[in-house]
């Protein structure tokens, strides 16, 4: 199922911006391989569940998979043949507001030949560019 | 670990502006501090920093008006995309002073355990460390081959070089091999039986009417 919250504050929100660069998150923390936006995009709930079973069918039981993002914004949607008006309609689905450099999945245990396999996989999955960045040992 | 000697420039203007101009000209902006003396804005050649962080250099010798100083870096901040670096924290050292540092773990090798279904999990990737500024290690690599299902890789098990002292708990693991739990074919199969319709739960004061409107849609 794709991730959503399970307990909110306000049903719906407001459309908002995208701008700027991942001041934060950007680092790899977890694991030793990832891969990094290199967009500012909406990622919904649906395409990291996507990547999350692409690596872990790839991966068969070897390594472990990190998500660094989750959908904590609700889109909402009318639903079809409805006439305007009569309010905002009902959320649809849950996005996560990613900025260039987010770090977005991260993966261990795994040859880095592996990695680049699974990972090229999670990366089709996406909507935006991405690219596949490696533990900085030392400074 | 290699000393490197690199020429640097003092900066007499400051800031934000100031500092992205001194990127556009190829040099990095760097702070000198340290030793009860005052602070000290430099730039350094964006080329020879990046060489010698590439080499995993520690310290740096450095010429600034004329004299020689020995810093410790202290500190690499990089862009947006951690990919170059933007900005040194370099502080001043002798060179028979012992300075706390990370050190980086990388490990070696694939662990017996993983033929027996296990998984390998790193959980420490850097430890701090207390040495003389000369014998500052680049990175540790333990070897993990012999790590069976189940087993730990403690900082008591690490080889350290002479005169380096870990400041963490002996007792604390660097690494294990776990069993793989069943959880993703379990997560799998309870797609089907979740609609997409499912709504999270509010907290805090619902209006009824919203109440309302909720349980018709």
């Amino acid at each position: 199922m794709a991730l959503m919250p399970k307990r909110v504050k306000w049903r719906k929100s407001q459309r908002g911006k995208l701008r700027g660069r991942a001041q934060r998150g950007n680092t790899i923390s977890f694991g030793e391989y990832g891969i990094q936006t290199m967009e500012n995009v909406r990622i919904t709930g649906r395409q990291i569940e996507a990547g999350r079973i692409a690596a872990t069918h790839y991966l068969r039981r070897e390594g472990r998979v990190f998500i660094r993002i989750f959908p904590h914004k609700p889109v909402s949607s009318k639903p079809l043949e409805t006439r305007m008006g009569k309010g905002k309609g009902d959320a649809a689905y849950w996005v996560s507001c990613v900025r260039e450099g987010q770090i977005i999945f991260e993966l261990s245990g795994v040859e880095e030949s592996v990695a680049r396999n699974a990972l090229a996989r999670v990366a089709h999955k996406m909507p935006c560019r991405c690219r596949f960045v490696v533990r900085r040992h030392g400074l | 670990m290699e000393v490197n000697t690199l020429v640097a420039e003092s900066r007499t203007k400051l800031g934000t502006r100031d500092a992205r101009e001194q990127r556009k000209r190829g040099r990095i902006p760097a702070v000198i501090y340290g030793h009860g003396e005052s602070s000290v804005s430099i730039s350094l050649d964006w080329h020879e920093v990046e060489v010698a962080l590439a080499h995993g250099a520690r310290t740096l010798d450095l010429k600034l008006e004329g004299k020689a100083l020995q810093l410790l870096i202290k500190a690499v901040q990089h862009d947006h995309m951690d990919a170059r670096p933007v900005h040194l924290d370099l502080m001043r050292v002798n060179l028979d002073e012992r300075v706390k540092v990370g050190v980086s773990i990388e490990l070696r090798g694939t662990p017996k355990g993983i033929a027996e279904g296990g998984v390998l999990d790193q959980l420490l990737n850097e430890i701090e460390v207390e040495c003389l500024v000369t014998q500052i290690p680049e990175t540790m690599h333990p070897f993990v081959t012999d790590l069976g299902v189940g087993d730990s890789l403690l900082i008591k098990d690490l080889e350290f070089p002479a005169g380096v002292v870990p400041l963490l708990d002996p007792e604390e693991r660097v690494a294990m091999v776990r069993v793989v739990a069943e959880e993703a074919e379990e997560t799998e199969a309870e797609e089907g039986e979740e609609g997409a319709g499912a709504e999270p739960e509010r907290i805090g004061r619902v209006r009824k009417d919203e109440e309302g409107e909720g349980a018709s849609s």
